[in-house]
């Protein structure tokens, strides 16, 4: 519940500081809450995706649309940007505040990498080929899925480049530590999700 | 564990806070005693609509072939009163009990974290304040609470009705989440020393379920929603046949979250009545261990029942079989904990106060509605009973007979320790016994109506099919449900105006740590964080010769976190954003007006305003303030 | 986990506390990647046993996604009780859903 504002400077800074106050502890906690609720939210998702996974229309199937190489190059930015932010979390118990600095920024980049061929997909999709929202059912399901995703990316950019300023301003601090490692998780998490997404709505789709 | 005492200690400086008045002080507040008086004005304002609906439909079928309200508004009434008292009405209350109660029972001073607690209340007001909009824009929502497709796509709900379900159950269940989300963190982590899990209270316990509950169920309803939006507002296709949507869909997702919605509501009710029956019986609860582990088990099944919903949607011999067995197993998690409930009274120094003799009259009305509960369960019986008036009995019987008059328990008893005032026993007994004569008068025939046949959500029925004297008699009970509850609303008042005089320990027998504080509390809950050395800590102390508890921690500067007005103004922003959003495609015949709402320019500024609420939290970080030991020690509390 | 200074201890902090090195999230990350190619290997491979396909991507993805979250989420660590009691909850209801719409959903 406090912040105590003695403890900002580097030298007596704990090793673990996100978990130093007991509101950091808490948030951390409560962070995990979340993501198990974010599980059931994608798990809908998932499975709305997999009961209209068929249901083509008129439109083309996920055989005739998704492209490999991309999805692999997607997959390997968004993996190594999730490396990025294992090794903050490693500065940042180093205590050292420029290369937590480094390497949030490195997973802020490559964040926007992936952001950006995902949208030039959907953009491919949507404006080359026509099939947009309201093409089938099975479309439907598709930008909804992979959207909300993407949502989650852009908006763990926006946050992690957020915390990069208030790290730059205030410090590594017990403050500042809980919010970094609390973010850091979310990164995390949205790999994770990826790993299903790649498994199952593009590679599933062009075996099954 | 180590309370933030040690390093409140070390702070150097205290800091000063601006303190509101009015108006102000309740829009800003983030104190759980104060959101809990929120929550409860809000929860009462949409339980009175929501009754005030249910009278409506009761007068439409008080006799054949009525003419009172038409087809179309009866379709609106069914919808409002049904999403109305689930989400907005009974739910509030419960999480303003659990708000009033929980850090008080857990020996903490305030909920893990405060600034979410007030974001919670906030969402779930303006989402519910959307949700009835409807009414004077055009038309509230006419699919029934449980909108099912293709009934609430574009095709058959042309209004607006569907659009302001979808969209204010989105932010009301933001709020309800969070709010669930809150209450894990803060029994988790905030218990004062000593107080193990098995030591937590008994609705301390089903509100750590509950909150799980909400936790797993509303990110799917989440879904649910956003996938019906799409359908309705960006022309999408998950339940439009024609382009290989999926009709079934929607309810399979509904259901997965809707069934643990009903545990949602009934295992905080189970709680109340814990707490009130072992008080009024001077007794421990009966089977502790038991009734924890009946909670997690009802939580559990919960979960995969959700398909008893649907047996007639024709999943096939083998998934009703499934899904019928499942749904029996819960009578035993439930059977426990009546046996509990009764082998607590069995032998007990019983009071019929107010507060218990709602829980008495909760004991068997939850049984019956328990035993149809049972009869539905069974699939083939299911294709009978399936949407008629059988149904509409047995659900009213688990939430009003069960969780209504668990809250009017809860309320009862925790009153004293909400406002200060014991509300008027003689008045009480009046109102328990008008609702729930009025109770059983309204539902109990219903069985019969559905059995002989009679359909729900019809707005009129013929002349003489059996139904006519039946349907009268009902009407009447609701009515005398209604007087119930004004003699309520004026035993609140008149107890409004009485002096603020109950004891710390308001019913003598208090027996968990909220009793050990004076009623209501002070700003801080503790002066100093209690010892728990068992099960009913207070009661313990009580029995070994202690008037209070023994602290925890020496008298220290007790750290507050500041008021704000920022959950406010997300949920305001989320509010424009929602309204925005549901007039994408309107033409308003003014261009200007048009282009605001056609281009998303509303839905950009009322996100805009959330965004900027949440950065300016984050830019921004509370250093509290504090309560210092001389201002403790100018007033008499008690540890 | 109370800080240091309140304990009354010397505000300098030593650093031995378990400063684990980058080795086992490189390993953990070169098993993601490993776990990946094979995925994308089999699919790329073409027609061989689609049952077979199925159940290889499905293995690769939950062993990739408990080796991110045991190593790079720290699961594996001590004091992640609750945690891992919430995730297992999130994942078994949403696995649920997703049995919902691959066994019980009619045409």
């Amino acid at each position: 519940m406090t912040t105590p504002h003695t403890l900002n400077t580097a030298e007596t800074l704990p090793p673990e500081p996100e978990k130093a106050t007991l509101e950091g502890r808490n948030k951390i906690l409560a962070f995990w809450l979340f993501l198990g609720g974010e599980a059931v939210l994608f798990g809908t998702l998932f499975a709305t995706f997999l009961t209209l996974r068929n249901q083509v229309a008129d439109g083309p199937s996920a055989k005739e649309l998704f492209h490999l190489p991309l999805t692999a190059a997607m997959t390997v930015i968004l993996l190594v940007s999730s490396l990025m932010s294992v090794f903050a979390i490693q500065a940042m118990h180093r205590g050292d505040k420029k290369k937590l600095a480094v390497w949030l920024s490195a997973t802020v980049v490559l964040g926007l990498g992936f952001l950006g061929m995902e949208i030039y997909e959907f953009a491919e999709y949507v404006i080359h080929k026509g099939y947009g929202m309201t093409t089938s059912a099975f479309s439907s399901a598709f930008y909804t899925l992979v959207g909300f995703h993407g949502a989650h990316v852009l908006f763990g950019i926006a946050w992690i480049a957020l915390l990069i300023g208030q790290l730059m301003k205030k410090g590594l601090t017990v403050v500042t530590a809980p919010k970094i490692y609390v973010a850091a998780m979310y990164w995390h998490f949205i790999d994770v999700v990826w790993v299903f997404i790649f498994t199952v709505v593009y590679l599933l789709g062009r075996v099954v | 564990m180590d309370r933030n005492l040690k390093e409140v200690q070390t702070l150097a400086h205290a800091h000063t806070v601006k303190r509101h008045k009015g108006l102000m002080d309740w829009l800003t507040t983030v104190d759980h005693k104060k959101i809990a008086v929120l929550y409860l004005l809000a929860g009462g304002f949409f339980f009175g609509i929501g009754g005030i609906e249910a009278l409506l439909i009761r007068i439409q079928l008080a006799k054949p072939m009525n003419d009172f309200v038409t087809a179309q508004q009866f379709n609106e009434l069914i919808t409002m009163h049904g999403t109305t008292m689930i989400f907005l009405g009974v739910m509030p209350i419960i999480f303003a009990l659990m708000n009033a109660v929980i850090p008080l029972q857990i020996g903490a001073r305030d909920v893990a974290f405060p600034f979410l607690n007030s974001l919670g209340f906030w969402t779930f007001l303006f989402g519910g304040l959307l949700l009835n909009l409807s009414w004077i824009m055009g038309g509230a929502p006419d699919a029934g609470w449980t909108a099912y497709t293709p009934l609430s796509t574009t095709e058959y709900s042309k209004t607006h009705g569907v659009d302001f379900y979808t969209i204010g159950l989105q932010i009301a269940g933001l709020g309800t989440l969070i709010g669930g989300i809150n209450f894990l963190a803060t029994i988790i982590t905030m218990r004062a020393p000593g107080m193990s899990f098995m030591r937590m209270p008994m609705f301390t316990w089903t509100t750590f379920v509950t909150s799980a509950m909400i936790l797993f169920a509303f990110p799917a309803i989440t879904v649910g929603l956003v996938l019906l939006t799409f359908d309705r507002i960006l022309d999408a296709n998950f339940f439009n046949v024609a382009n290989g949507g999926n009709p079934v869909l929607w309810q399979h997702i509904f259901w997965i979250f809707g069934h643990p919605e009903v545990y949602i509501l009934i295992l905080p009710a189970f709680g109340m009545i814990s707490e009130v029956v072992s008080t009024f019986s001077r007794k421990r609860l009966f089977g502790y261990s038991s009734m924890v582990f009946a909670t997690i088990l009802i939580a559990f099944l919960g979960f995969m029942v959700w398909a008893h919903h649907m047996f007639t949607t024709g999943m096939g011999p083998v998934a009703n079989a499934l899904f019928s067995i499942a749904t029996m197993l819960i009578a035993v998690p439930t059977g426990i904990k009546i046996f509990n409930w009764l082998f607590t009274m069995w032998g007990g120094q019983i009071r019929f106060t107010t507060a218990n003799l709602f829980a008495s009259g909760f004991i068997p009305t939850f049984v019956m509605g328990g035993v149809t509960g049972v009869m539905l369960a069974s699939a083939p019986a299911d294709y009978q009973y399936h949407d008629t008036y059988f149904v509409v009995a047995h659900f009213h019987y688990v939430i009003v007979g069960g969780l209504v008059l668990g809250l009017f328990a809860g309320l009862h008893y925790w009153w004293p320790k909400m406002f200060g005032r014991v509300l008027d026993e003689r008045l009480g007994k009046w109102e328990f016994w008008t609702f729930i004569i009025g109770f059983h008068l309204t539902f109990f025939i219903q069985h019969f109506l559905g059995l002989i046949g009679m359909q729900r959500r019809v707005f009129t029925y013929l002349p003489n099919q059996g139904f006519d004297l039946m349907n009268l008699v009902s009407t009447i009970g609701a009515f005398l449900m209604g007087v119930g509850v004004i003699i309520f609303l004026v035993n609140v008042a008149i107890t409004a105006k009485r002096p603020q005089n109950a004891a710390a320990d308001a019913w003598e027998d208090g027996r968990t740590l909220e009793w050990a504080i004076p009623s209501p509390p002070e700003e801080y809950n503790f002066k100093q964080i209690p010892l728990v050395r068992g099960i009913d800590a207070f009661w313990k102390e009580k029995m070994a010769g202690n008037r209070e508890m023994t602290p925890a921690e020496p008298v220290g500067p007790i750290h507050m976190p500041s008021p704000t007005i920022l959950p406010f103004m997300m949920s305001v922003g989320l509010f424009i954003a929602g309204l925005g959003f549901m007039f994408t495609n309107d033409d308003f015949g003014n261009g200007l007006i048009n282009f605001l709402f056609n281009k998303y320019i509303i839905v950009g500024i009322g996100l805009g305003i959330t965004f900027v609420s949440m950065l300016l939290r984050s830019l921004n970080d509370d250093p509290g303030w504090h309560i210092e030991p001389e201002e403790l020690n100018g007033k008499e509390v008690k540890a | 986990m109370v800080n240091q200074e309140s304990e009354g201890r010397a505000p300098v902090v030593k650093r031995r506390q378990r400063h684990e090195g980058p080795e086992k999230h490189v390993i953990a990350f070169i098993f993601s990647i490993v776990l990946t190619l094979i995925a994308f290997a089999a699919v790329a491979a073409g027609e061989v046993n689609v049952a077979f396909t199925v159940i290889l991507l499905l293995v690769m993805a939950v062993l990739q996604v408990l080796v991110q979250l045991g190593y790079w989420m720290h699961m594996k660590d001590k004091g992640h009780m609750i945690p891992i009691i919430f995730m297992a909850g999130g994942f078994f209801v949403a696995f649920l859903a997703i049995i919902a719409a691959l066994y019980w959903m009619w045409w």
